[in-house]
């Protein structure tokens, strides 16, 4: 079963840029200037939220195009999740072994 | 279904972090019962897969989009809460590195893509087992009941949190928020998810023994 997963994310792997082709923003999670137009202003808390500066942005990297960008944070993200499991497997041992 | 920073009055956002945090507790003991060398590349490839399939916006009619979750499937697998964990942490890599749904509303996107998600999945599947599409309904059912969980916090900032007439955090009301979040689930989004469980389910099923 393992190895039948990995087969489907390598198919949505080479997909990736499918992911890409949609312009239209989630629903609620427009810019700011959206409000702006539909309203004639932007409620206080969403102009006022300090959102943090993120490493890579609407999975984007500066200086690379969307596709690269798109590619390699589909390699970060999964690689994270990885790293995440096997730092908490080493935690799972380490208490069991005590 | 990313809800950013902003969107949520402070007292929503302690609220969802009061309801979310014993649920990770809980989930983090159930994920390391069951975390050891032969679970985790299965778990850790799940949830790849729902950190790549919610990469794929699908457009819908009316300028917006969406995608899938994949939150069912590992439920479906691995049980309600170790889906919820793993849903969790890609919400949560999603937020750090991506700036996808903010830090303040991980509580609320946890609780409702994660946590209602996998669960309402998971029992729905169990519920329908016998039946041949039972994958697909407990897709549907897993995500539209978190569009709806989404649509509640959001539609209820403007019923509780208004100043000089003004709305101080998401500006729209709930009939709104459930038309355009429960109905573009329903018809589309959840559509997805429930063809995607049913697919790569019956996928990891065929010939190959569980786990």
């Amino acid at each position: 079963m393992k190895k039948r997963v990995f087969i489907v994310i390598g198919f949505l792997f080479v997909l990736l840029p499918l992911g890409l082709l949609s312009s239209s923003p989630a629903w609620g999670e427009w810019e700011n200037e959206y409000y702006k137009e539909l309203l004639g202003f932007i409620p206080k808390g969403i102009v006022e939220a300090n959102a943090l500066q993120t490493p890579m942005p609407d999975y984007t990297l500066e200086g690379l195009s969307s596709t690269t960008s798109y590619y390699l944070s589909a390699l970060v993200g999964m690689g994270l999740l990885f790293g995440i499991y096997f730092l908490l497997l080493k935690v799972v041992k380490h208490e069991k072994s005590h | 279904m990313h809800i950013p920073d902003g969107y949520l009055s402070p007292q929503t956002v302690i609220a969802t972090y009061a309801l979310s945090i014993p649920l990770w507790v809980v989930g983090f003991k159930k994920l390391k019962a069951t975390l050891n060398e032969e679970t985790l590349p299965l778990i850790g490839a799940l949830s790849a897969l729902s950190f790549i399939v919610m990469m794929f916006n699908i457009p819908i009619p009316g300028g917006t989009s969406g995608h899938a979750v994949g939150a069912v499937l590992i439920a479906m697998l691995f049980g309600p809460w170790i889906g919820f964990i793993s849903v969790s942490l890609v919400l949560l890599i999603q937020a750090l590195v991506f700036g996808d749904g903010g830090i303040s509303t991980f509580g609320a996107n946890a609780f409702s893509m994660a946590f209602v998600g996998s669960f309402v999945g998971y029992y729905t599947f169990k519920a329908l087992q016998k039946y041949k599409f039972a994958p697909f309904i407990a897709g549907w059912s897993g995500v539209v009941a978190s569009s709806f969980f989404i649509a509640l916090l959001l539609g209820v900032q403007p019923m509780l949190f208004m100043e000089d007439g003004k709305p101080l955090y998401f500006p729209f009301d709930l009939q709104t928020t459930m038309v355009a979040l429960v109905g573009s689930h329903a018809l589309f989004f959840g559509i997805v998810e429930g063809i995607f469980t049913a697919v790569v389910y019956k996928f990891l099923q065929k010939r190959e023994a569980l786990v």
